[in-house]
């Protein structure tokens, strides 16, 4: 070979290399989902995996079995971000909590398009709306409730908690709101919604994961107990019924040391509520007994989120299956039949009924 | 004659690159070892073995470099990288980070409490000889190397006299690397002293297209938007490194080595692309400190060596993470911190029964102290509370090896490894391995090898807090390896040696973390994986005439890497797909083209469509990463002057500005720039 020909040969191969990564702008699609009756519609948050950014949104109609993925992506062009935690709606606006991109994005329930943000704020979980122009937001880190302005979007304020780190749900009594505090944490606050103070605490068990309040004005929480080796203690779980007038602790049903129940939710009525134990169990809001066997037992799936339709008290649930994958969603009536599954994002946590 | 030529050849393409080495003298025995291996007939060592191994051309190639760069640019494996100065983790043939073990001078690399390396810790130029031993060939090296091994080591420098090497090099965003070696030798006793130091602001911008500046009319309707520029947050860096080296002819055969590497690191962690957090509001900052030091005693003899190492690791790595909680300063929300104390000893020999037959036995044991803690606030007041562990580990290991050449062309061989981790025994790791010459005059060699494998938990796997298990059980693999090596035009201008590898694996009981209802994660031992594929490596060397040389080193590699394990549930759809991150394809060119006292390098990277969702999801705008192409180019200019050499040197890092992710939701810099500048004074003999 002369000189020539392996100059030739190394420009062809050099060309060869060059190409281009498919990378930038991402399409945008036009949704319109019309009127929709009440509880025919679903958004099922998917989580996605921590740091990886794909957290998405899935809207799905019961009455016709539709299911659409990653409508916020399509909707606008832009991720939806890291961790999508919850969502709540408000006067045809959701409003979606994105955790770890400490974002609030509000969308058009219609279009999925976005209407406008609310944040940055430290690490977001839960909206409740007071009013038309009043929110709290509870938060994994910040010691404080952030109030705003769901017109505006702008933040109005912040509630101190007396150190209290991650609130997490909530629910209201009167002019009071309840918060479940978390992580190293047993407490239930109360809020003043009124003054925007702190105004009681109540001591539930290690850990309060969920909150919901029923028909007879009773707060329900369920601890998962801490875990063997936790500086804050380690204790059976329990589910505790609380009076919200008196604040007092009337009830504890103890779980078996090593269970995992979590995801405590409550029929459109009141009257039942629903948890996941490993399956799903299903109590009245009056029974003064655990139940003894599963509503809907797991058949090797991995039951991540739970959500009630208060509108037709259908069952809700999410299997994660193995964290990495597109998630699954099963559909049972109040009875306890499957009328429907179909598939999501990554690791779906939460339901929100239009 | 073709010595000489492959010498002369070898010389002039190398010279470049040859940092260490500041006379010509040097640089020409430095390479003549290279060129007796190339040439000389296989030898008993390294019957069957499958290996790669890294020259100075790849390991000098540029002052910024990492092993992950090379590893990445230059050989088989995939480094998962986030970018410069941030964690990359390897992925051999299609396996974890933490089935790929890595020695440094004999002494574990892999962290106890991950298992991983975190290649882009270690600076290439402190790496003298690195070496690849893939699948069943890992087991002459240790055990746990389901994918493969990664041996690095320092080595003397080879002239005697003070030799000073000094690289300053000044990039884009604020980039700054200053690298000095000072070496001294005399007919006993070589001395080396390396110190790198990088810092950066690392704050490269792009347009984030993952984010929409929305803008609003009066009325909060929005009425407009565009994609933001902005800048990679919380990505500056710096790192220190301080590497002492000794070496001592002891007489009567004897050798004394000690090596002392000190490290000390803060890096930030860069924010998402999808974090709308301030960059003042948020800091992920982690600091590292490592001590290591080996030491060595060698007896060589015609026909047996002895060897005896030691050595110790300390670590000191911590995590923070603080955020905006109202205050006026950023409150600490996460603190991580874990020490690591390891003592290492090591005990072999070689013996050589004749020329035909060789026996190797070893006996290794790293006796490990590890403290992990978590500060955990536990009370409304801000008290914290350490969650973690404290734990002690001996891990022992010992191989017996036995190598036979009945004829030149023949070679059969047998490794035997056993381990112990705890109180705990992995069963008998065994490995096999055979080769034949098939062709002298092309040096057409196939081989073939098969073993089991073990890996066994690491620390946090088993104790972590909260989360640990420990009844977990040590992964499983076994392996097959067949290859063909060529050389085709030996001894000719122009040649081209190649090899071309074929594997087949599987591994049981490979250990995932999961999720628990509790908001932790636990590890288990669910997933069965098949993994199998080529890899293809190959060196083009051309010449003409005196002035012009061309080097061309390549690699391409083929990787399946299939979930085989139990459904999760009926919904499962990852049985059968590929996993995680793992490219099916990539491969590398580097290319050098030499004029004079002139050497162009070209680098081409490349990587196959990588999912990010273990069903291989293809419907979706956010579970691929599309194939990757990366080029990069440099120029460089050697001077030489009564007082020293000196050479400058510009380079292009992604030559065509591309805009990409590497890992999900992590932007990566575009095109920028370095420039570098390299004294060699000359020092009376």
């Amino acid at each position: 070979m002369n000189f020539t020909r392996h100059v030739i040969l190394l420009i062809a191969l050099c060309a060869g290399m060059c190409s281009c990564m498919k990378y930038g702008p991402m399409d945008e699609e036009n949704f319109d989902a019309g009127e929709v009756l009440p509880g025919d519609g679903v958004f099922i948050t998917n989580e996605g995996n921590f740091a990886y950014g794909n957290a998405s949104l899935s809207f799905y109609r019961p009455s016709t079995g539709s299911v659409e993925n990653e409508v916020f992506i399509r909707a606008n062009g832009i991720n939806l971000g890291d961790v999508a935690q919850s969502m709540t709606i408000r006067d045809d606006r959701g409003f979606i909590v994105v955790n770890n991109s400490s974002i609030i994005f509000v969308i058009d329930i219609h279009t999925f398009k976005v209407v406008g943000t609310v944040g940055p704020l430290t690490s977001p979980r839960y909206i409740h709306f007071l009013s038309d122009t009043k929110a709290y937001v509870t938060d994994l880190y910040d010691p404080r409730i952030t109030i705003f302005n769901p017109q505006t979007y702008e933040i109005t304020g912040r509630i101190d908690v007396a150190g209290h780190r991650s609130t997490e749900q909530m629910v209201q009594y009167d002019r009071y709101v309840f918060v479940n505090c978390w992580s190293y944490d047993n407490t239930i606050l109360v809020i003043d919604t009124e003054k925007d103070e702190l105004v009681d605490e109540i001591e539930v068990g290690i850990q309060p994961t969920s909150l919901v309040i029923d028909k007879y004005n009773k707060i329900w929480t369920i601890t998962d107990g801490g875990y063997e080796g936790n500086p804050y203690g380690y204790e059976a779980p329990a589910l505790c019924r609380i009076d919200a007038e008196t604040r007092t602790v009337e009830r504890r049903f103890a779980f078996r040391q090593g269970d995992t129940p979590s995801e405590l939710c409550i029929d459109g009525e009141g009257g039942k509520l629903y948890f996941i134990n490993k399956s799903i169990w299903c109590m009245g809001v009056t029974d003064e007994y655990l139940p003894l066997r599963p509503f809907i037992e797991d058949q090797g799936t991995l039951f991540y989120g739970l959500g009630i339709n208060p509108a037709s008290s259908d069952i809700y649930i999410a299997d994660a299956i193995d964290y990495q994958q597109p998630g699954m969603v099963y559909r049972y009536s109040s009875s306890g039949t499957l009328l429907d599954s179909f598939r999501v994002g990554i690791i779906p946590g939460s339901f929100c009924f239009r | 004659m073709k010595k000489l030529f492959l010498f002369v050849t070898l010389c002039s393409v190398y010279g470049w690159a040859a940092l260490g080495q500041p006379t010509e003298d040097s640089v020409r025995r430095a390479y003549r070892i290279d060129s007796v291996v190339v040439t000389a007939r296989h030898i008993l060592r390294d019957v069957g073995a499958q290996k790669t191994v890294l020259d100075s051309v790849a390991l000098r190639d540029n002052v910024t470099n990492s092993m992950a760069e090379v590893l990445s640019q230059n050989t088989s494996i995939f480094i998962k990288s986030y970018g410069r100065a941030t964690l990359a983790t390897a992925s051999f043939r299609g396996t974890a980070p933490s089935h790929t073990q890595v020695t440094w001078n004999g002494m574990k690399m892999n962290s106890p409490m991950l298992g991983m390396v975190d290649f882009s810790m270690i600076p290439s130029y402190f790496i003298d000889d690195a070496t690849l031993y893939h699948g069943a060939t890992s087991v002459g090296v240790t055990g746990g190397g389901l994918g493969g091994a990664v041996v690095l080591s320092t080595k003397p420098v080879v002239e005697n006299g003070v030799g000073v090497r000094y690289v300053q090099g000044i990039g884009s965003y604020d980039t700054y690397d200053e690298f000095l070696r000072v070496t001294y030798g005399s007919a006993r006793l070589k001395s080396s002293t390396r110190l790198y130091y990088a810092s950066s602001d690392n704050d490269f911008e792009y347009t984030n297209y993952r984010k929409k500046l929305y803008q609003y009319d009066d009325n909060n309707q929005i009425v407009g938007w565009s994609y933001p520029v902005e800048r990679n947050k919380n990505g500056a860096f710096r790192d220190m490194h301080l590497l002492q080296e000794l070496y001592y002819d002891a007489g009567k055969d004897n050798r004394l080595n000690l090596a002392v590497w000190y490290t000390g690191s803060r890096r930030g962690i860069p924010m998402l692309n999808v974090d709308y957090r301030e960059e003042n509001r948020s800091k992920n900052q982690q600091d590292e400190q490592t001590l290591r030091a080996t030491f060595s005693w060698d007896h060589y003899r015609d026909d047996y060596k002895l060897s005896a190492n030691g050595g110790y690791t300390y670590t000191d790595l911590k995590y923070v993470y603080l955020s905006d909680a109202g205050e006026a300063t950023l409150q600490e929300m996460i603190h991580s911190q874990s020490y690591v104390n390891t003592a290492y000893a090591r005990f072999g020999g070689e013996y050589y029964l004749s020329s035909a037959w060789m026996v190797t036995g070893n006996i290794s044991a790293h006796q490990h102290f590890v403290k992990s803690t978590d500060r955990a606030i536990v009370t409304n007041n801000g008290e914290k509370a350490l969650v973690g562990y404290d734990k002690a580990r001996l891990e022992m290991s010992a191989l017996a090896s036995v190598k036979y050449r009945p004829t030149e062309r023949w070679g059969l061989a047998v490794n035997l490894r056993e381990e112990m981790y705890g109180t705990e025994w992995t069963p008998l790791i065994p490995a096999f391995f055979a080769d034949y010459l098939l062709s002298k005059r092309g040096d057409v060699l196939l081989k073939a090898s098969v073993a089991r494998n073990f890996r066994y938990p690491t620390l946090n796997d088993l104790y972590f807090m909260p989360g640990g298990n420990d009844s977990l059980r040590a992964e499983k693999g076994v392996t097959y390896d067949f290859g063909v090596k060529f050389m085709l035009g030996k001894g000719r201008k122009t040649n081209f040696s190649g090899e071309v590898t074929a594997f087949n694996s599987r591994i049981r009981d490979w250990i995932v973390w999961l999720p628990t209802f509790k908001g932790f994660w636990t590890p288990v031992n669910v997933k069965k994986v098949h993994s199998y594929g080529l890899e293809a490596k190959g060196t083009l060397q051309a010449r003409w005439g005196r002035a012009w040389s061309l080097r061309m080193d390549g690699n391409f590699a083929w990787t399946r890497s299939l979930n085989y394990g139990d459904p999760a549930s009926w919904g499962d759809r990852s049985i059968g797909k590929q996993l995680v991150y793992i490219p099916e394809y990539s491969a590398g060119v580097t290319g050098k083209l030499g004029w004079k006292q002139w050497m162009l390098t070209y680098k081409w990277n490349y990587y196959s469509e990588r999912f990010t969702t273990s069903s291989n999801e293809t419907a979706t705008k956010i579970g691929r990463l599309a194939p990757y192409y990366m080029n990069d180019i440099s120029l460089e200019r050697a001077f030489r002057f009564s007082f020293g050499g000196v050479s400058l040197k510009f380079a292009v890092n992604n030559l065509f500005n591309e805009e990409y992710e590497s890992v999900l939701s992590h932007p990566m810099a575009g095109r920028n720039y370095s420039l570098f500048i390299e004294l060699r004074p000359f020092f009376k003999k």
